[in-house]
C-alpha cells in the first residue's frame, strides 16, 4: 500500500511541476477586433480598409473647418448669447475680430482634421499598395486615395500655406515644412497624375468617390487660387479643368433644393460629396444652428445649441425677389403649431430670427464685440431640415464640390483673361436661371463684382467664403464689427501651438510669434 | 449459542490480562479539564498525545479522558484560537490545562500575502484591523469599516448615491490611469471586490501598506494590497448569530437656491417683467421634490461550529438601501459557506468556499440635479388637470418626471467558488493548491418615457445591455516552516508558488426608439421604430497573467528578522517587448524590546525598528490588446445606395507597453508601552513610480492617430503616518481608548517625457459652464502634484461687475490669457487625520469618530455655474451675492477654487449590552443607536467638500460638479444576537 502510495505521488508531483512550467503561455485571443495580418484578403474586405478615407471628408463640414472659412470671412458668426453662451474664450469673437492666436481650438482642431485625413490616407495606401487585388481596381483604388489626401492637401495649403509634406507611412521621422509652392507642387502633381486613373461615370456607383470629375474640380480649384498661393496666376488651368468636369455627365439639377435635400445623393450636380448618415456621426448643422425652440416650430424632436448665425450684410445682399435667401437663411417669427403663438425664449423674447444683431449695452467685451439677444441672428436654412426627426443626426450629404461652383469658377477664369464675357455671361445666368425660376434676372453682360456676388449668393455655408475673399482682396478689408484693415499676415492661420508641441520640427508662420 | 459463550469467556480473558498488564506497566490513565484564562472550560479542544494516534476531544464541561498513555509521554492540547500547550505527562493522571489566547496582540498571526506572520516578525508595513474595531453603522463594504482606521489610507465616499463605491487610495495616487486604489484579496484569492463580502462576515483587514509586503502580489500592487479575511467556524460551540439594524437618511446639505419668493423679489429689484413665467403661482423647491428621507435595513444571520477535524461557516446577509433621491435605491443579497474538512491523520486539509452576492439596483439619473439647479421655483411639479408641468427651454424640463416615469434598472451577480487543499508532506513542508472560478453577470434596463425630458427627443428611449466577466484561477504553492537551534531560536519559513489567472469579459447591448407606446418599457425592444446600426453593440476581451512568487523569512529569537520576496509576473497585456516583470523586495526588523540591554526598561512591551524597499507594479490601466496593430470597426460608409461597415486601424500600436512600476523604501516603528496601553506606529516612506502609462499626444503624421498609450511619467510620493493607539481609562467598570491617525502625503510628477514622448504640461479637466467650453481646470505638470488646479488668480470682483484677475506681470486687470494662468490650489491634502474614541461602562458602550483633511482644495462647480444672473429670470440661481455683484459671463479662476479642509463627526455610537449569564440560551445581545455624517464643519461654500477622487481618471480630482449627489446624513437602530 505504503508503495504504490509513494510511486503514484511522485510521477503526480512531477507531472504538476511540468504543467506549471509549461503553463507560461502569454498569446493573447483577440475576440472584437481583427489582427491586422488576419484581414484584407478579400475584396469587400479591401473596400472596408478604403472607406476610412471618405470618412475623413466628415470633418470638413459643419467643423472647425467650416467655421474657420465662414467666420473668419463675412458669411457666419457665433455671437455671444446673452448670459454668454458661445464665448466659449472667445474662440469665435476671434475669428470675426481677425484677433486669432495659434492656441485657438477652432484652429487646431482644422489642422489635426487634415493632418489625420493625410495619414489615414498614407496608411490606407501602403496597405492596399502590397495587398493582392486586381491590378486595375488596385490602380484606381490607389488613385482615389491619393485624391482625397490632396483634398487634404488642398485645405492645408488653402488655410495654413504651410504644412509637412508626408506621402510615405512607412516613414517614422518627424516630418519638418514644406513650403505653400512645394504642397501647390505635389497636389497639381498628384491630380495630373491620377487623373485618367479614376472613373469617370456619373452614377449611384460611383457617388460619394473620388472621381475623374471630383479631379478637375479639384485641379480647377487650385488653379483658381493659384495667383493667391503661388503669385503665378493659371486662369487657363482653370478653364481647361472646369471643361473636362462639363464633359462629364453631371448636370445643373433643375430645382436648386435637389442638392440640399434630406435625400440628396441623387443629385447629379453633386461631385464629390461628404456622406451623412444618421448612424455614425451624421449632419449635425441643424445642432448647431437652431435655437433651443426651434425644432418646436420646424416640428423635429431634437435638443439643438443655437450657436451659428449669419452676418447681416451678408443676408442683406441678397434679392428679396431671390428664392435662394428664404432658402439659405431661417428668419422671422417661430410660431409654434400648437398654440400658434409665437414661442418665447428664456429670455422673455419673443423668438424673432432678425436679420440683425443688437449688442447688448454693458456686455461689451474686445471692441464692438458683446452679447446679444438668443433669438437674433438668421441661422442656416439651405439643407432641408426633416420634419419628424427624432433625437439625431441629418441625413443631408455635403457637397464638396458641385457643378454650380464649376461653372462659377469658369466663369471667373474667363472674366479674368478677359476673353468671352458671353460665355461667362451664360454660365453665370444659367445658375441665376435655376435659382430664380425665370430668367428675369438674368444678366445681359456680366463684371468681375458680379461673378463675386454670384459666388457668394450660390455658396453661401459651403465653405467657400473665406477663400473667395482672399482672391477678391476683400479679406483684409474692415467689416462688420471690424472697423481696422487686418495686417496681411492674416491671409494664413498660424500653425497650431499643440501641432509644435507634439513635432518641434514645424515652423510658425510669418507674423505669428516663431515657437 | 455455545460457541458464542466461549467467545465471549475468551474476550473477557483476554480484557483481564489486558487490565493486569496496564495497571501494573508502564502506562496509566490520564484525566482533566481545560479551560481559558478567565476559567471557562473550553469545549471541543483537541488533546493528543504526541507520536501517537491516540487522542481525544474535550466534552461539555472542558473534561477530557485518556487511557492507556505512557507515564513519560506528552500531551499536545490544541485549539483554534489558542496557543497550543505542550505538557509532559510526568506520570501525572490529573492534568489542567490553562491555554492563553493566541489573540496576544504580539504573537497574534497576522494575515500577510499568501501566508501568515506573526506580528512580532512582521518586517513589512502591515496594518491589521480585526472586527472589533470596525466602524458600526451603515456598512456597505469593507472599506466602510476601514474609514479612519489606518493611517494613509484615504477611503472617500464619492457622493450620496447608494450605488457607489468608495474610493480607496493608499498613500497618494500613483498613476495616471484612474488609480484603482489598493488590490483586494478576499480569503487568499487575488483580485476580489469588496461588495462580495457583507461587512458582518468580515474577522480581520489587513492592509499591506509598503512595497515590501506588498511585492508578493507583482504587477498589480503598486496601490498596496487589502487582504480581507472572513469569519470562519470554530469548535467552540454552534453558534447562530444574528445582526440587524434599521435607518432613515435624509440629505446632508442642498444648494441655497432662490424660493419662488426671492425669484420674485429678484425680478421686482431688477426690473425684469415675470409673466411669461409666474403663471402658475407655483411655490416649488425642486431639490425637495427630487430627494427624499430614505429608508435602509439590514439583516445578517449566520450559523457557524465545528468539530476537533471540521468547521463550518454559512451566512446570509440582506441589505436594502434606499439613496436620498427618488430614483436610487439598492437591494443586496449575499451568501457565503465555508467548510473545511481534515483527514489522513490531519495531513490533509479541504477547505470549499461559495459565495454570492446579487444586487438589484436603480441608478440615479443624475441630470436630474441640473434641471433642478435651473428649473423655476415658480414652476410646478404638476399642473392644476393633474398633468406634467414641463419646459424644453436649455438644461431645463421636470425632474420629478423624469424620476417617477424612467427607470435606469440593473441587476448584478457575483457569485464564485474557490476549493483549498493543503497536504503536510511533511512535518515542516506543506504543498497548497487553490482552484477558483468566479462569474459576474449584469443586466441592465433603462428606459426613458417618451414624455419625459430624458426621452422626448427619442420619443421613448429603451436600453438593454449585458455584461459577463469570468475568471479562472489556479495556484500552487509550497509551504516550508522550520524551527532550529537548541531553544528553537532561529524560525525559517520559505514559500514558493505558481499561479494562473485568466480573466473574459463580454458585453453587448440593444437599445431601441420611437415607441408607440409608453408601457411596454425596455422589456420589447423590437416594438420601436427608430433602430440604428449604433443601437447594437458588443465586445469580448481576455487577459491572462501567469505568475511565479517567492518568500523568505527568517527570524533569530524575535530580535532580528528578515523577509524577502520575489515574483515573476507575465501579463498577456503586456507588449510583445516586455512579456515578464520581476518584482523583488527586502525587508528587515530588529525587535529591539528583545534585547538583552532592555531587560531592565519596563515601560516599554515590544519595540520594533523596520527597514523595508521593494518593487511593485500597476497594469489596471493598460487595457486588453493596447499593444497590438489591430482592424476595429469604424462605422459606416456610403457605397452605391447603401452604409456598409468600414474598418480602420484601430491604434497605434505599442509593442513596448508593460506595467507601471513602483518602489518604495519604508522605514517604521512599531512601539507597546505602559503595559500595552500605549500603541503605534511611525513610518515615513518614499515611493517613486515609472514608466507610468499615459495617453500621448504624438504627431500625425507620421503616427495613423493622435494618440498612443506609453510608459513614460515618473512620478514620486513620500510621507510620514503616525499611528496611536491609548487606554486612558482600563478599570473593571470603565474603559476608554482613544486612537488618532495622521498621515501626510506629497504627491509630485517628476517627468513626464523620454526621448520620444516629450512633454511638460498637460492641461485637464474641463470648466464647463455656459459659454465657457474650452477651459480646463487642472494641469499635470512636472514638479507639480496630481490635482493641480491651474487658472487665473482671482482678485475681486470691480464696480463694473467684472472679475479682476492678477496677471503675469502682477497688475490687476480684467482679462487674462493663458500666459497668466498661475498655480491656484491642489486637490490633495496636506494632512489626513482620523480620531475614534470607544468608551465602556458597564453594559453601555459609546463611540465616535472624527476625520477630516487640511489643506486640498475642491472647486465649487455648483457656485461657478449657477452663482451669477446670466440666464436669471428663464433659469434659477443660487441665492449668492454674485448674482447681484457679477455681471459677465462666469469664468474659472481661484475665486471658486475653495479651501476644502474640514472636520466630519463620521459615526457616533451608543450600545447596550443585555447581560445574558442567567440565559442559557442566549450569548450576546446588543442594542445601539448610531448617528452617521452627522456634522461637517469647513470654510467651504458647496455641498460636500469631500469629493470623488476619480474624476477625469483621477487627474482632475476635487471638484463638486453640477452634477454632484450629495451625501446624506444617516441614523440607524440595530441590534445583535447570538446563540
Amino acid at each position: 500500500m505504503k508503495k504504490i502510495y509513494k510511486f503514484t505521488l511522485i510521477p503526480f508531483v512531477l507531472g504538476l511541476m511540468a504543467m506549471m512550467f509549461a503553463c507560461t503561455n502569454l498569446d493573447e485571443t483577440v475576440y472584437d477586433t481583427i489582427p491586422a495580418d488576419q484581414f484584407g484578403k478579400k475584396p469587400a474586405e479591401i473596400n472596408a480598409i478604403i472607406a476610412p478615407i471618405y470618412k475623413t471628408l466628415k470633418n470638413v463640414w459643419p467643423s472647425d473647418i467650416f467655421l474657420l472659412s465662414e467666420q473668419s470671412g463675412d458669411m457666419a458668426m457665433t455671437p455671444t448669447r446673452v448670459g454668454g453662451d458661445w464665448w466659449d474664450g472667445g474662440v469665435h469673437m476671434e475669428m470675426k475680430l481677425h484677433t486669432w492666436e495659434p492656441r485657438n481650438g477652432l484652429i487646431r482642431n482644422s489642422w489635426d482634421n487634415c493632418m489625420s485625413g493625410i495619414t489615414t490616407c498614407n496608411q490606407i495606401y501602403a496597405t492596399i499598395e502590397v495587398s493582392e487585388m486586381d491590378a486595375d481596381l488596385k490602380e484606381q483604388t490607389l488613385a482615389e486615395i491619393r485624391g482625397i489626401r490632396a483634398y487634404w492637401y488642398y485645405i492645408l495649403i488653402d488655410y495654413f500655406g504651410n504644412a509637412p509634406l508626408v506621402s510615405d507611412y512607412e516613414s517614422t521621422e518627424l516630418p519638418g515644412m514644406s513650403t505653400r509652392q512645394q504642397l501647390y507642387d505635389f497636389v497639381v502633381s498628384e491630380l495630373n497624375e491620377i487623373k485618367d486613373q479614376l472613373r469617370d461615370d456619373v452614377s449611384d456607383e460611383s457617388y460619394g468617390k473620388f472621381t475623374r470629375g471630383a479631379a478637375y474640380t479639384l485641379l480647377a480649384r487650385m488653379y483658381l487660387n493659384a495667383g493667391v498661393w503661388t503669385g503665378t496666376p493659371n486662369w487657363q488651368g482653370v478653364v481647361d479643368a472646369c471643361d473636362e468636369v462639363m464633359e462629364l455627365d453631371y448636370i445643373i439639377e433643375p430645382v436648386w433644393k435637389t442638392s440640399f435635400e434630406v435625400n440628396n445623393q441623387v443629385s447629379r450636380e453633386i461631385i464629390l460629396p461628404a456622406a451623412f448618415g444618421k448612424a455614425d456621426g451624421g449632419n449635425h448643422m441643424h445642432y448647431r444652428t437652431l435655437h433651443y425652440l426651434d425644432p418646436i416650430a420646424l416640428g423635429m424632436n431634437i435638443g439643438t445649441w443655437n450657436g451659428v448665425s449669419a452676418q447681416p450684410d451678408y443676408v442683406k445682399q441678397f434679392d428679396d425677389a431671390d428664392p435662394r435667401k428664404e432658402g439659405s437663411f431661417l428668419m422671422g417669427p417661430m410660431i409654434n403649431p400648437a398654440t400658434g403663438e409665437v414661442l418665447v425664449t428664456g429670455h422673455g423674447r419673443d423668438l424673432n430670427h432678425t436679420v440683425d444683431f443688437n449688442i447688448i449695452p454693458g456686455t461689451e467685451r474686445e471692441g464692438m464685440w458683446g452679447e446679444v439677444n438668443q433669438e437674433e441672428g438668421a441661422r442656416v436654412n439651405k439643407w432641408v431640415y426633416e420634419k419628424g426627426l427624432s433625437n439625431s443626426d441629418q441625413e443631408n450629404d455635403f457637397a464638396i464640390f458641385r457643378l454650380a461652383d464649376v461653372y462659377l469658377m469658369k466663369a471667373e477664369a474667363l472674366l479674368r483673361l478677359g476673353q468671352n464675357n458671353a460665355e461667362a455671361t451664360s454660365l453665370i445666368n444659367e445658375i441665376r436661371e435655376r435659382a430664380f425660376g425665370s430668367d428675369d434676372y438674368n444678366y445681359e453682360s456680366v463684371t468681375l463684382d458680379e461673378l463675386y456676388l454670384e459666388r457668394r449668393l450660390e455658396l453661401a455655408w459651403e465653405n467657400s467664403n473665406r477663400q473667395d475673399m482672399i482672391r477678391f482682396g476683400n479679406f483684409l478689408k474692415p467689416g462688420y464689427l471690424r472697423p481696422q484693415t487686418s495686417p496681411e499676415h492674416l491671409l494664413l492661420f498660424p500653425i497650431p501651438e499643440t501641432a509644435w508641441e507634439t513635432n518641434n520640427n514645424l515652423v510658425q508662420n510669418p507674423g505669428y510669434p516663431a515657437f | 449459542m455455545k460457541q458464542k459463550k466461549s467467545l465471549l469467556r475468551g474476550l473477557l480473558s483476554f480484557a483481564l490480562w489486558a487490565i493486569t498488564l496496564f495497571l501494573f506497566g508502564q502506562n496509566i490513565s490520564v484525566n482533566g479539564i481545560v479551560s481559558d484564562t478567565e476559567g471557562e472550560p473550553l469545549i471541543g479542544v483537541t488533546v493528543q498525545v504526541q507520536g501517537t494516534s491516540i487522542g481525544t476531544v474535550t466534552d461539555l464541561d472542558g473534561r477530557f479522558a485518556l487511557q492507556n498513555v505512557a507515564r513519560n509521554a506528552i500531551l499536545e492540547i490544541s485549539y483554534v484560537g489558542m496557543k497550543t500547550e505542550v505538557m509532559p505527562v510526568d506520570g501525572r493522571t490529573r492534568i489542567d490545562v490553562v491555554l492563553t489566547d493566541d489573540t496576544e496582540v504580539l504573537d497574534e498571526l497576522v494575515v500577510v500575502g499568501y501566508g501568515e506572520q506573526r506580528r512580532r516578525e512582521i518586517t513589512g508595513s502591515v496594518t491589521n484591523v480585526s472586527s472589533e474595531n470596525f466602524n458600526m453603522g451603515v456598512t456597505r463594504d469593507a472599506a466602510d469599516l476601514l474609514q479612519g482606521k489606518v493611517a494613509g489610507l484615504q477611503i472617500t465616499t464619492p457622493s450620496g448615491d447608494v450605488t457607489d463605491a468608495s474610493r480607496i487610495r493608499l498613500r497618494g495616487v500613483s498613476t495616471l490611469q484612474n488609480d484603482q486604489g489598493p488590490f483586494i484579496v478576499i480569503d487568499g484569492v487575488p483580485g476580489g471586490d469588496l461588495q462580495t463580502v457583507a461587512p458582518q462576515d468580515i474577522e480581520s483587514i489587513s492592509v499591506l501598506k509598503d512595497a515590501s509586503s506588498a511585492a508578493i502580489y507583482g504587477s498589480r500592487s503598486a496601490g498596496g494590497v487589502i487582504l480581507i479575511t472572513t469569519k470562519r467556524g470554530s469548535a467552540v460551540k454552534p453558534r447562530v448569530s444574528y445582526d440587524g439594524y434599521f435607518a432613515v437618511s435624509s440629505i446632508a446639505n442642498k444648494p441655497d437656491l432662490l424660493t419662488a419668493d426671492e425669484w420674485r423679489e429678484y425680478a421686482r429689484e431688477t426690473g425684469k417683467d415675470t409673466s411669461v413665467y409666474d403663471k402658475y403661482g407655483a411655490n416649488t423647491d425642486w431639490f425637495d421634490e427630487i430627494t427624499r428621507s430614505g429608508t435602509s435595513q439590514n439583516h445578517s444571520l449566520s450559523l457557524s461550529g465545528g468539530g476537533s477535524g471540521n468547521n463550518y461557516r454559512a451566512s446570509f446577509n440582506y441589505q436594502k438601501r434606499e439613496g436620498v433621491m427618488r430614483d436610487n435605491d439598492m437591494d443586496r443579497y449575499n451568501f457565503r459557506f465555508q467548510l473545511q474538512q481534515r483527514a489522513i491523520n490531519d495531513r490533509l486539509r479541504i477547505g470549499l468556499t461559495g459565495s454570492a452576492t446579487m444586487r438589484d439596483f436603480n441608478r440615479p439619473n443624475r441630470y436630474n440635479f441640473v434641471l433642478a439647479y435651473n428649473m423655476l421655483p415658480v414652476y410646478p411639479v404638476m399642473l392644476d388637470e393633474g398633468e406634467w408641468f414641463d419646459t424644453r427651454e436649455y438644461d431645463q424640463g421636470n425632474p420629478v418626471r423624469n424620476q417617477q416615469l424612467n427607470q435606469d434598472h440593473w441587476k448584478n451577480i457575483h457569485y464564485y467558488g474557490s476549493g483549498d487543499i493543503l497536504f503536510n508532506l511533511t512535518e515542516e513542508l506543506d504543498i497548497k493548491a487553490l482552484l477558483y472560478k468566479e462569474r459576474r453577470t449584469e443586466e441592465r434596463n433603462q428606459y426613458n418615457h417618451s414624455e419625459s425630458q430624458a426621452g422626448r427627443n427619442d420619443g421613448g428611449y429603451a436600453l438593454r445591455e449585458n455584461r459577463m466577466w469570468d475568471k479562472n484561477l489556479m495556484e500552487w504553492m509550497l509551504d516550508y516552516n522550520t524551527e532550529f537551534g537548541t531553544t528553537g531560536q532561529h524560525r525559517f519559513n520559505a514559500l514558493a508558488g505558481y499561479s494562473w489567472e485568466e480573466n473574459e469579459y463580454s458585453y453587448m447591448k440593444a437599445a431601441n426608439r420611437n415607441f408607440t407606446t409608453d408601457l411596454l418599457g425596455a422589456n420589447n425592444l423590437e416594438s420601436g421604430q427608430g433602430l440604428r446600426p449604433s443601437d447594437v453593440g458588443s465586445a469580448r476581451n481576455m487577459s491572462r497573467l501567469i505568475s511565479f512568487f517567492a518568500r523568505t523569512h527568517y527570524s533569530y529569537m524575535s530580535r532580528y528578522m528578515v523577509t524577502a520576496t520575489l515574483r515573476r509576473d507575465g501579463s498577456s497585456k503586456f507588449g510583445a517587448n516586455h512579456k515578464w516583470g520581476l518584482f523583488p523586495s527586502v525587508s528587515a526588523a530588529w525587535g529591539i524590546a528583545e534585547e538583552a540591554f532592555m531587560d531592565d526598561v519596563n515601560w516599554i512591551d515590544d519595540m520594533k525598528l523596520r527597514v523595508g524597499y521593494g518593487v511593485t507594479g500597476n497594469q489596471s490601466g493598460l487595457d486588453p490588446y493596447k499593444t497590438l496593430q489591430l482592424y476595429g470597426t469604424s462605422g459606416t460608409y456610403y457605397d452605391n445606395g447603401a452604409w456598409l461597415t468600414a474598418y480602420k486601424i484601430s491604434q497605434n500600436a505599442n509593442p513596448d507597453l508593460k506595467w507601471e512600476e513602483t518602489a518604495m523604501f519604508n522605514i517604521g516603528v512599531d512601539f507597546f508601552m505602559f503595559n500595552n496601553r500605549l500603541n503605534g506606529t511611525i513610518e515615513w516612506y518614499d515611493k517613486r513610480t515609472r514608466d507610468m502609462l499615459y495617453t500621448y499626444r504624438v504627431p500625425t503624421p507620421p503616427y495613423l492617430h493622435p494618440d498612443m498609450m506609453a510608459n513614460v511619467g515618473d512620478m514620486r510620493n513620500t510621507g510620514i503616518e503616525l499611528a496611536l493607539s491609548f487606554d486612558a481609562v482600563r478599570t473593571r467598570d470603565f474603559f476608554w481608548n482613544s486612537s488618532v491617525t495622521l498621515a501626510h502625503n506629497k504627491n509630485e510628477i517628476t517627468s513626464l517625457s523620454d526621448d520620444v514622448y516629450t512633454t511638460s504640461r498637460i492641461m485637464v479637466g474641463d470648466a464647463w459652464v455656459r459659454g465657457g467650453s474650452g477651459r480646463t481646470t487642472h494641469v499635470v505638470e512636472e514638479g507639480y502634484p496630481v490635482g493641480q488646479f491651474y487658472g487665473p488668480e482671482f482678485i475681486r470682483i470691480d464696480d463694473e461687475g467684472k472679475y479682476l484677475f492678477r496677471d503675469k506681470d502682477g497688475n490687476e486687470v480684467n482679462g487674462v490669457t493663458a500666459e497668466d494662468y498661475t498655480y491656484i490650489g491642489s486637490a490633495q491634502p496636506d494632512l489626513t487625520f482620523g480620531w475614534s474614541n470607544r468608551f465602556n461602562y458597564k453594559n453601555w458602550d459609546f463611540s465616535f469618530f472624527l476625520r477630516g483633511t487640511l489643506g486640498n482644495k475642491v472647486l465649487n462647480m455648483g457656485r461657478m455655474t449657477y452663482g451669477h444672473p446670466g440666464y436669471l429670470i428663464g433659469a434659477n440661481a443660487l441665492n449668492d451675492p454674485l448674482i447681484y455683484d457679477l455681471k459677465v459671463v462666469p469664468e474659472y479662476s481661484s475665486l471658486y477654487v475653495e479651501d476644502a479642509s474640514h472636520l466630519r463627526l463620521d459615526n457616533t455610537s451608543l450600545g447596550y449590552s443585555f447581560p445574558t449569564d442567567g440565559v442559557s440560551w442566549l450569548e450576546q445581545a446588543r442594542l445601539y443607536v448610531t448617528g452617521q455624517n452627522l456634522f461637517v464643519l469647513t470654510r467651504y461654500k458647496g455641498l460636500d467638500p469631500e469629493v470623488d477622487e476619480n474624476r477625469n481618471n483621477g487627474l482632475a480630482p476635487g471638484v463638486e460638479d453640477r452634477e454632484y449627489y450629495p451625501k446624506a446624513r444617516t441614523f440607524s437602530v440595530g441590534v445583535t444576537l447570538t446563540f
